[in-house]
């Protein structure tokens, strides 16, 4: 037993080590092409027009300059797309984790007829591309006065169907008797809510949230149909505008490429391992 | 209704509600007796539910099926009223050759890039699956581009493709000596562009959902099966990736689903480039916004609308019989 424990413990390790350089060399080389086009966007705003529109460009700028930086606000105002970017995705994520929660615990607990025909059409919508069906929404925001407002822009953001139908899978795993307990304390079933099910379906409410707020950030067709003056622009929109105004300055474009970037950039650090995770678990739920 | 003040109250001892309960016979009879379990949860199917499944109505069934019924009227932006034609928006569509051309670009999308990245997915999630130093690091070099918003992607992607020796992608094609390529301006290359694009914006997305996946399926069984002199290559074969089929089969859906409806970087590819016109490339979804939002014309966009959903309704269909076959 030992002996055998010696040999695979002096054999493999000697010639998985060899394999294990190569496996993170490959990983290392993909992973920097990867990231490659994101540096050079990012080191090429730091670089002076005449260094950008070179037969030799390099990675590294010779000179650093902030100029390409400090001429974005004079031509668009980024400020004013990230406030709105910012209330978008803030107000239809307090809609999507509200309405989640409460259909994703009445469909995981409660019994009813006609339930799971319900829980169907939640599922068959996440299928369906909201592409496909922007004109009718419009029609609807154009009926009730929305064009170009924030109203316009949120409204068909906040019913998530993958956020109750992934809820109502992780809220099953909540026992029972712990849910029938607090009902027989006398709690009201938004005390049942609040005091058993957010804090024992946290990480998934929080990946739902997560997941929604990266959605919104990046939508484009729909605030690109909705919002029709400057003020209402999403970074996303306003960063477009901006690149066809521009489209012969490469540095102010990568610039105003890069301040778009960070926002979320900052986001995925600091919640890297809840977005992963959550991401992830979406694909879990196999939809 | 605050929680704790009703603690211990379940049976109402007043007599006020008592005689409160008595007159409200007919909804007690539906509700539940106030205060009673079963009364809660009606109150919270009223409260909360059924708002919510209102508003899920609102926004997702009902449009797709008014979808339908606008695909069969002239309705414009331009015009209040709106008349039933019938088919003839469908079979204005079968002449109409700028649609050809968007279902081509769209399939041609479709079969080269969910290929890609399913399998350089799942292979790059197999390599990462080895318990390695630096796994966080490799996920966030191949997540980054998944996590930044698609403009700015599709941004930076336009300006390595830019024409002549501007771009990044014609400076290294001629230091190993090959010729520039025209990426934007011959629509036959714009889509590889696009494409290529594509892939690196998303594989990230089903690296991560791979990894996780594998790693939900013991590391032991693979491990036992190489002890028991199964080569690495056939432990991953025969033993990880069957149990991963269902998460292939989403992972393929989804791709697909996402793919059929691409926009953004079709969309950003082909605003404000100086190339002419006709070398714009045009997809189902760019189709849909150049006709209806552009034109105004909703009926006719709302035709091209309902055959993407149909499409994709039926590619995901195909994709479960196929991957679901035991």
């Amino acid at each position: 037993m030992s002996t055998n424990a010696m040999r695979t413990s002096v054999h493999v390790p000697s010639r998985m080590r060899w394999g294990r350089v190569v496996l993170n060399l490959v990983l290392l080389v993909s992973g920097l092409v990867m990231l490659f086009p994101l540096v050079w966007a990012v080191t090429t705003s730091f670089k002076p027009s005449i260094e950008i529109v070179t037969l030799a460009p390099t990675i590294i700028p010779h000179t650093w300059t902030l100029e390409n930086y400090v001429k974005i606000p004079n031509v668009a105002p980024f400020l004013r797309f990230f406030l709105n970017s910012l209330i978008i995705s803030g107000i239809s994520t307090v809609f999507v984790i509200g309405g989640s929660t409460s259909a994703g615990y009445v469909f995981a607990k409660y019994h009813f007829r006609g339930r799971d025909a319900l829980l169907v059409m939640v599922i068959a919508t996440i299928i369906i591309p909201m592409e496909s069906y922007v004109i009718p929404l419009f029609l609807t925001i154009k009926t009730l006065g929305w064009v170009n407002s924030y109203a316009g822009i949120i409204y068909p953001t906040i019913i998530m169907s993958t956020g109750i139908f992934f809820l109502r899978q992780s809220i099953l795993t909540v026992p029972d008797e712990l849910i029938d307990a607090a009902r027989i304390d006398g709690s009201s079933e938004f005390g049942v809510l609040r005091n058993v099910i957010f804090p024992t379906s946290s990480s998934a409410i929080a990946a739902i949230a997560i997941v929604n707020w990266v959605f919104t950030w990046s939508l484009f067709l729909w605030p690109l149909i909705v919002a029709s003056s400057t003020n209402m622009f999403t970074m996303e929109i306003g960063l477009m505008f901006f690149q066809r105004e521009y489209i012969t300055d490469y540095g102010g474009t990568m610039a105003a490429t890069v301040v778009t970037m960070i926002p979320i950039v900052i986001f995925f650090l600091i919640f890297r391992r809840s977005i992963i995770e959550g991401i992830a678990m979406q694909g879990m739920s196999g939809v | 209704m605050a929680f704790g003040a009703k603690r211990g109250t379940r049976q109402p001892v007043e007599p006020g509600a008592a005689a409160a309960r008595a007159t409200a016979g007919p909804l007690n009879r539906i509700l539940g007796p106030a205060g009673s379990i079963r009364r809660e949860k009606s109150k919270f199917l009223l409260i909360a539910f059924i708002p919510v499944m209102a508003l899920f109505w609102i926004i997702r069934v009902i449009p797709i099926m008014w979808l339908l019924g606008l695909s069969f009227g002239n309705y414009s932006l331009k015009r209040v009223s709106s008349v039933f034609v019938g088919m003839r928006n469908y079979s204005r569509l079968l002449s109409d050759d700028q649609f050809i051309l968007a279902i081509k670009n769209t399939l041609e999308f479709v079969i080269i890039s969910v290929p890609v990245v399913i399998i350089l997915g799942m292979l790059f999630a197999l390599l990462m699956n080895r318990k390695l130093r630096f796994e966080g690091a490799y996920q966030t070099f191949f997540f980054l581009p998944f996590i930044i918003s698609t403009v700015p992607a599709a941004i930076i992607f336009k300006w390595i493709y830019a024409p002549g020796t501007v771009g990044l992608a014609n400076y290294l094609l001629t230091i190993v000596g090959l010729p520039r390529v025209a990426w934007l301006s011959n629509p036959k290359i714009t889509i590889l562009a696009v494409i290529i694009l594509y892939v690196w914006k998303n594989l990230g997305y089903y690296v991560v959902v791979f990894l996780v996946g594998l790693k939900n399926i013991a590391q032991e069984l693979r491990e036992a099966a190489q002890v028991d002199g199964a080569s690495l290559w056939q432990a991953t074969w025969s033993i990880e990736l069957p149990l991963m089929r269902p998460l292939i089969l989403f992972g393929t859906v989804y791709a697909t689903i996402s793919a059929m409806a691409v926009f953004t970087v079709v969309y950003v590819m082909s605003q404000g480039t100086d190339v002419s016109a006709g070398t714009q490339i045009t997809v189902l979804a760019t189709e849909i916004y150049q006709e209806g939002f552009v034109y105004g014309n909703m009926g006719y966009a709302s035709a091209v609308a309902a055959v993407l959903f149909v499409i994709s309704l039926l590619a995901v269909l195909i994709q479960f019989r196929a991957l679901n076959r035991e």
